[in-house]
């Protein structure tokens, strides 16, 4: 298991080596003078502020010696400047990555614990009305794109049904607020995001769990279980989920990078103060430096969301532990 | 009276071709303590009959149309679920044919034993552990306490079927179901096995119904034997009166595909295949496949009878087979 995890760590930390190559060579790549686009095309960035970036990034240096600079500068936590928000990138993204991560951790519970638990149900009764429910809202699910959903969200929820808040991370209103009533405030604030965010992936684990409950359910040791005077409900979720949920951790891990995009999407209809906001912010304002820190970090997230479902599927299927 | 009474037992299955009746009639009875071997070809209803009696025929879209299954008197068509649950395991137990598969990957083997114990017993779990290692130990499974903790992928076949046999005797039933136990395990490892029950039998006075299409098996194990075709049973009696002077063509079609030693050349085999249940007529099933088959044969369908040694066969019945 810790040679495992020694391994993955360094498969992981070599991952991020490309991620930051890439970077470093996407800069590179755009026309006209690095320099130049570091510092973002606003139009502002004086003589002399060229003059730092070239200095700072060796840009009258080889290529192969920029690189290395650029290497140095992030192994110091150094990512750079963004001088649309004159602070630097590494300080920006922690501002905002707090938001992102509850936001795309909310959603990815909510989608597996909901999407999972509709599965089930689903499974018991293949013919069901429940089954065929299940299978129309996971199609609706799959079909409908995250910003439409938000927006119609925002619609019903700001107009019609106004519980939910549709807009922002926390009331202003409660800023010197006890930190349970603002905890609860920023829950509140999180519903609808999160289950915007949510709703695609729930859909598909719903399907998926489906699929996969059904096939375990007919398996040999389900019938064994049943034989030895076992529930049905320890059935389902003792004997036959523990399997079923296999494919289902598989695919919420390759999923977990697709959700950080979402996020982009997400934060942005509904003003939520996270990275994907800044990145939107930061792409429509060309301010370089910062698109790349939000990227380096979103890699970082998906390379460690990863290592834990690999860690995790070793944990529920034992077949994996050991050896190999 | 029998320990377990199957009487006129009807199941049917909703298919494609509409509902075919997968076992049309059959009775059997086990008594305390003996081996009755069920015998039959793929698909002849050997299973079936099985998984009605431990209420397991999954519906839909199999359906109990008729019959009983008494348990000691008591009719388990008619029981309750909650009843039913309490009846699995703890008085009727089931060994399947595929022990590859039968067991929960998941879950370490101790575990699965340890849950039946738990299921019927008033145990704390770590009575019921240490009672699912003394299980191993008893079906002969070498350093039974670290074996406990393995997973079903970390033994090999005939010691995953130890495992299920160690499940399937752990609460004491009064009848154990073993449906093809040998099926999928090496010729030395069945031999193995079949001392297993032998012993399980001795020790636990359990009595068996041993399902299988092996007459060497029957041989080895049986008290008595039930042929079976078609969802019918067609010849029954002692195994010895069965297996030395079989009534029925088809039984002595089964018995002459035991290959033997002194016996060289072709191996014997019955010509054709059962047929599909929803293409049965009216007549014998096996007419399409027998050798002394008479026009009377595909009119009528003959009933079992015959007292100790009976038979559903109309020449065996009037002597001209």
């Amino acid at each position: 298991m810790t040679s495992f995890l020694i391994r993955r760590l360094v498969y992981g930390a070599l991952l991020m080596l490309g991620v930051v190559v890439l970077n470093f060579l996407l800069i590179r790549m755009a026309p006209g003078d690095p320099a130049v686009v570091i510092a973002g095309e606003m139009g502002g960035a004086s003589e002399e502020m060229l003059a730092a970036i070239r200095q700072d990034y060796g840009l009258t240096e080889p290529l192969i010696v920029q690189l290395g600079i650029y290497l140095g500068n992030v192994l110091r936590g150094d990512l750079g400047q963004s001088f649309f928000f004159n602070q630097s990138v590494v300080s920006l993204i922690a501002q905002r990555i707090g938001p992102t991560i509850l936001l795309v951790l909310s959603a990815q519970v909510l989608s597996i614990v909901i999407g999972t638990a509709l599965g089930v149900l689903a499974a018991r009764k293949p013919s069901g009305l429940l089954s065929g429910l299940v299978s129309v809202f996971a199609t609706i699910g799959y079909a409908v794109p995250v910003f439409w959903t938000g927006i119609m969200l925002i619609i019903l929820f700001a107009s019609v049904l106004p519980v939910f808040p549709v807009e922002g991370m926390a009331s202003i209103k409660l800023r010197d607020a006890p930190w349970i009533i603002r905890a609860a405030d920023i829950a509140h604030h999180l519903v609808l995001p999160a289950f915007t965010l949510a709703i695609i992936y729930l859909a598909q684990y719903a399907r998926l769990s489906r699929a996969s409950m059904m096939e375990v359910l007919g398996a040999d040791y389900i019938r064994t279980a049943r034989a030895k005077g076992t529930p049905e409900r320890t059935v389902l979720f003792h004997h036959a989920l523990r399997n079923a949920a296999l494919p289902i951790l598989t695919v919420a891990g390759l999923q977990f990078g697709n959700l950080i995009s979402g996020a982009l999407l997400v934060e942005t209809v509904f003003n939520w103060p996270g990275m994907g906001r800044l990145a939107f912010d930061s792409i429509l304002r060309r301010d370089y430096p910062t698109i790349m820190g939000v990227l380096f970090f979103a890699s970082a997230m998906v390379v460690v969301a990863n290592i834990l479902t690999d860690l995790s599927y070793r944990l529920a299927d034992p077949r994996l532990r050991g050896g190999a | 009276m029998s320990l377990l009474q199957i009487d006129q037992l009807r199941v049917t299955f909703q298919t494609r071709h509409g509902a075919v009746t997968a076992l049309d009639g059959v009775s059997l009875s086990l008594n305390a303590g003996e081996t009755l071997a069920v015998v039959g070809e793929s698909g002849c209803g050997k299973s079936i009959t099985a998984l009605s009696v431990m209420g397991l025929i999954s519906s839909p879209p199999g359906r109990i149309a008729g019959g009983a299954v008494r348990l000691a008197g008591e009719d388990l068509t008619h029981a309750s679920e909650a009843r039913l649950r309490a009846v699995r395991g703890a008085e009727v137990a089931m060994i399947f044919q595929e022990p590859m598969t039968s067991l929960n990957p998941v879950l370490t083997v101790g575990d699965q034993i340890a849950e039946a114990i738990l299921l019927h017993q008033d145990m704390t779990r770590s009575e019921a552990w240490t009672q699912a290692v003394a299980l191993l130990d008893r079906v002969g499974i070498p350093s039974a306490a670290a074996r406990a903790k393995d997973y079903p992928h970390q033994l090999s076949g005939g010691m995953r079927q130890r495992v299920m046999i160690a499940m399937a005797v752990s609460c004491r039933p009064k009848v154990l179901i073993a449906d093809e136990p040998t099926t999928a395990l090496d010729v030395t490892v069945q031999a193995q096995i079949f001392d297993l029950l032998n012993e399980m039998q001795r020790d636990f006075g359990v009595a068996i119904m041993l399902i299988t299409h092996d007459m060497g098996a029957v041989s080895e194990m049986a008290d008595r034997v039930a042929v079976m075709y078609a969802g019918r049973v067609i010849e029954s009696g002692a195994a010895d009166d069965v297996l030395d002077a079989a009534r029925h063509p088809y039984t002595r079609g089964l018995i002459g595909c035991i290959p033997s030693v002194d016996h060289g050349g072709a191996l014997a085999e019955i010509p054709g295949v059962v047929p599909p249940l929803h293409l049965l007529g009216a007549g014998c099933a096996f007419a399409e496949r027998c050798a002394h088959v008479r026009e009377g044969c595909r009119l009528a369908r003959p009933e079992l009878q015959g007292g100790a040694h009976s038979v559903a066969c109309f020449g065996a019945q009037e002597g001209w087979v």
